[in-house]
């Protein structure tokens, strides 16, 4: 730029150079004439391409070409989705699947668009905007969330016992010491240090937060930043991006404790980080109770345990249904609720207690869509995840837990719901 | 302007032009225009999708509250991520032009030429390194670094200036303001320098020997005489590069440490204006109004760095060059 400017401005002053003016005029007149070549050679090229694409989209679907299948949106999904699309396509070669890393946000307005077959979502798109876009919650895996910290003087061997009333409270600012009485009253013998508590979260907009959120607001009255991908924090909470980033940043963060999903868990692990033991709401010292007993680790039974209890809050047709403490009528956001089932209401019946942070993995499809004959591919490939799809070859990878038996039922009745065509 | 041929045939079409001729002016117009094009749509279909929500004088508050449960107290004032921006991209320039002079003075007038012929391209190189290598190294080399090394040493040796204390846990990770400001530094200097460096050589020869002459020394001559000679690209190297570091995203992305609060050290984490529009992004398409603000700070970001940018140009192009001896 600067040298254009400074030979332009020299030009200017040379009053003896016609030559070099002339030549440099028809340079001038050369390169416009070859600019417009160019813009119009891109242009043909453009809708010759586009119209190559869009046709060969409109009529795909036929048995002989191959037919491929889309699918975008949430992170923690797509390594799933990785490994479930080359295994469909062995069974079924002229069908490929295309995921793609977006985000839970961009795969519920894809899906919503139709722009996509297939949006991966951490969190279920609400029952209203489902029925209204005639679209689908598919749950496809169970995922589960842990709360780690960065403990000097404790083994990372030793989990803490926490649940959600105290976990809202350090986010909120309610609790700032490690040696908070509520957290000590839980952890008899275990010696905790006097230091400030470093409560970090997602800086991303993320399905993580979302969950994370919604237990607080669940489990504690005093929570006031509501639940959702992305939320309003406490000044004191430093953030990072992605769980990745959530790992490296506890890591760093002494006294620090991070809400990071179970696929992590080796890679948290391996950075010398614990984890807690989360506890329902009547495990809370703040409200009497100090069963050691009800305080859980995210075994993939306890997992299992609370999905299996969350399905009675199920939504049908939508799906939709939040497994935090044991399940949640979808839209319910008032204070803590106590589900029959969980640990301790009722001290006739032995029930275990379930593991309370946990989620399901949600496909998003259209109910009725316009190509009908395609649909028919997504639906089988969305039948191949409840069989094939839910064996260990494909979820352990992932650190995803299968399906219920009871949530594959609900799926399939799901399923019926979609319109095909041959 | 008077005696440019191309500016002057394109300014008056009709006298004595052929069909031919005007046609050729006219499509010539019409590819000149094309970046203008760019620039009208872009605005205008971002406006559009802002749907001209407005969010009240609260929209430059300081109360970031997306939550999307509740609309009735949800809130979207970017003071404290215009207060990032400002903080990085400003404090990031002015070290980048303490760097950037220095540097291409050395490299017009005090290096001998084998050093300046190498230092020069290698400067211009770092602007050729993708922002998100400078990221991913100020993240993974430097965090660490910083927080155990740099943070810890700062506060101790500057921590009763305001602004430069702050707790252990403040600078635990590393990342924040200080990190970002490192980074941001390095990836300005090139192009600060490069601006600095190719006045200083557009300099009439005349003038320094006259400097010389009279019996100043070199680096008299290029205090007194170069130097004011060309302030005017010194200022406008300055505008470019504050719209470069105002703009910059991933780097500065991966080492600010997103956290919304205003600032109160700069030890700890920051969001600016850009790397907000990549953090909330995804949660937006799902929060309709969170969509429209961030469409709705990303059009401010543009008209910053849009008349940043203009003015800079401009300022560039009206220097007072004179004399053959301007080019290189």
């Amino acid at each position: 730029m600067t040298n254009a400017q400074t030979a332009q401005g020299t030009q200017d002053d040379l009053s003896g150079g016609t030559i070099r003016r002339k030549s440099s005029m028809m340079s001038k007149g050369a390169a416009a004439g070859l600019a417009i070549v160019l813009l119009i050679v891109g242009l043909a090229g453009g809708v010759v391409v586009g119209k190559y694409v869009l046709s060969s989209s409109s009529s795909g679907g036929g048995s002989s070409a191959v037919t491929s299948i889309t699918e975008t949106g949430s992170s923690l999904i797509f390594p799933a989705m990785s490994l479930w699309g080359p295994g469909f396509s062995k069974l079924y070669p002229n069908v490929n699947v295309t995921p793609q890393s977006t985000g839970s946000g961009t795969g519920q307005s894809s899906a919503e668009a139709g722009t996509v077959d297939i949006g991966g979502t951490d969190v279920w798109l609400n029952t209203t905007t489902a029925t209204q876009d005639t679209l689908l919650n598919f749950p496809s895996a169970i995922s589960a969330q842990l709360i780690f910290y960065n403990l000097p003087g404790v083994s990372s061997s030793t989990h803490l016992n926490l649940n959600g009333t105290v976990i809202a409270m350090i986010y909120s600012g309610a609790i700032t010491k490690w040696n908070d009485p509520l957290i000590q009253a839980a952890n008899p013998g275990v010696s905790l240090p006097s230091n400030t508590i470093v409560p970090i979260h997602r800086s991303d907009g993320s399905g993580d937060t979302g969950m994370f959120s919604s237990m607080c607001e669940l489990s504690w009255s005093g929570w006031t930043f509501g639940h959702g991908t992305t939320i309003q924090w406490i000044a004191s909470s430093p953030s990072y991006n992605g769980n990745g980033g959530m790992v490296t940043g506890l890591s760093n963060t002494q006294y620090g404790i991070a809400y990071i999903g179970i696929s992590y868990l080796s890679q948290a692990s391996a950075a010398g980080l614990g984890y807690a033991a989360l506890g329902d709401n009547l495990a809370n010292s703040a409200t009497g109770g100090t069963d050691a007993a009800n305080y859980v680790l995210p075994t993939s039974q306890n997992i299992a345990y609370d999905a299996n209890l969350g399905l009675q809050y199920l939504a049908p047709p939508s799906l939709a249904v939040s497994l935090i403490l044991g399940g949640d009528v979808v839209g319910t956001t008032n204070g803590p609720t106590i589900y029959p089932g969980e640990g301790g209401t009722n001290p006739t019946v032995a029930y275990p207690t379930p593991y309370p942070d946990v989620n399901l993995e949600y496909l998003l499809i259209q109910e009725h869509p316009k190509d009908l004959s395609h649909q028919k591919y997504v639906v089988q490939f969305l039948e191949w995840i409840l069989s094939y799809g839910q064996t260990s070859q494909y979820l352990s990878a992932v650190n995803f837990l299968p399906l219920t038996p009871a949530i594959i039922g609900y799926d399939m009745n799901s399923l019926q719901l979609v319109s095909v065509s041959n | 302007m008077r005696n440019q041929p191309g500016v002057a045939r394109l300014s008056n079409p009709p006298g004595g032009m052929s069909l031919r001729q005007f046609f050729q002016w006219l499509s010539g117009a019409a590819v000149a225009m094309i970046p203008l094009y760019f620039i009208i749509a872009i605005v205008a279909t971002l406006v559009y999708a802002s749907g001209f929500q407005n969010f009240g004088w609260s929209f430059f508050s300081t109360n970031w509250n997306p939550n999307p449960n509740d609309p009735s107290v949800a809130a979207y004032g970017w003071f404290d991520f215009a207060v990032g921006s400002a903080i990085t991209s400003a404090i990031a320039l002015a070290l980048a032009m303490v760097l950037s002079l220095g540097l291409a003075v050395c490299i017009v007038s005090f290096l001998p030429p084998f050093l300046s012929r190498l230092a020069a391209p290698v400067t211009d190189m770092l602007a050729g390194i993708p922002s998100v290598v400078y990221g991913i190294w100020g993240y993974v080399i430097l965090a660490p670094y910083f927080s155990k090394v740099i943070d810890p040493w700062m506060v101790g040796t500057l921590g009763f200036l305001p602004g430069f204390n702050a707790t252990p846990t403040q600078y635990a990770g590393g990342v924040g303001l200080i990190l970002a400001i490192f980074i941001l530094t390095i990836m300005v200097v090139p192009i600060t320098t490069a601006l600095v460096r190719d006045s200083l050589r557009s300099i009439p020869k005349e003038l320094e020997e006259a400097g010389l002459a009279l019996g100043a020394t070199r680096w008299e001559t290029m205090r007194r005489v170069k130097i004011p000679f060309i302030q005017r690209s010194i200022f406008s190297a300055g505008l470019l590069g504050f719209g470069r570091a105002i703009g910059e995203t991933v780097a500065v992305f991966m080492v600010i440490g997103n956290e919304v609060t205003l600032p109160t050290s700069i030890f700890g984490g920051s969001t600016t204006m850009a790397t907000l529009l990549v953090s909330q992004m995804d949660s937006a398409f799902t929060y309709p109004l969170l969509l429209k603000a961030l469409v709705e700070i990303a059009l401010v970001l543009m008209v910053i760095s849009l008349s940043v940018n203009a003015i800079g140009l401009r300022l560039l192009g009206r220097k007072t060059v004179t004399g053959p001896g301007g080019i290189e």
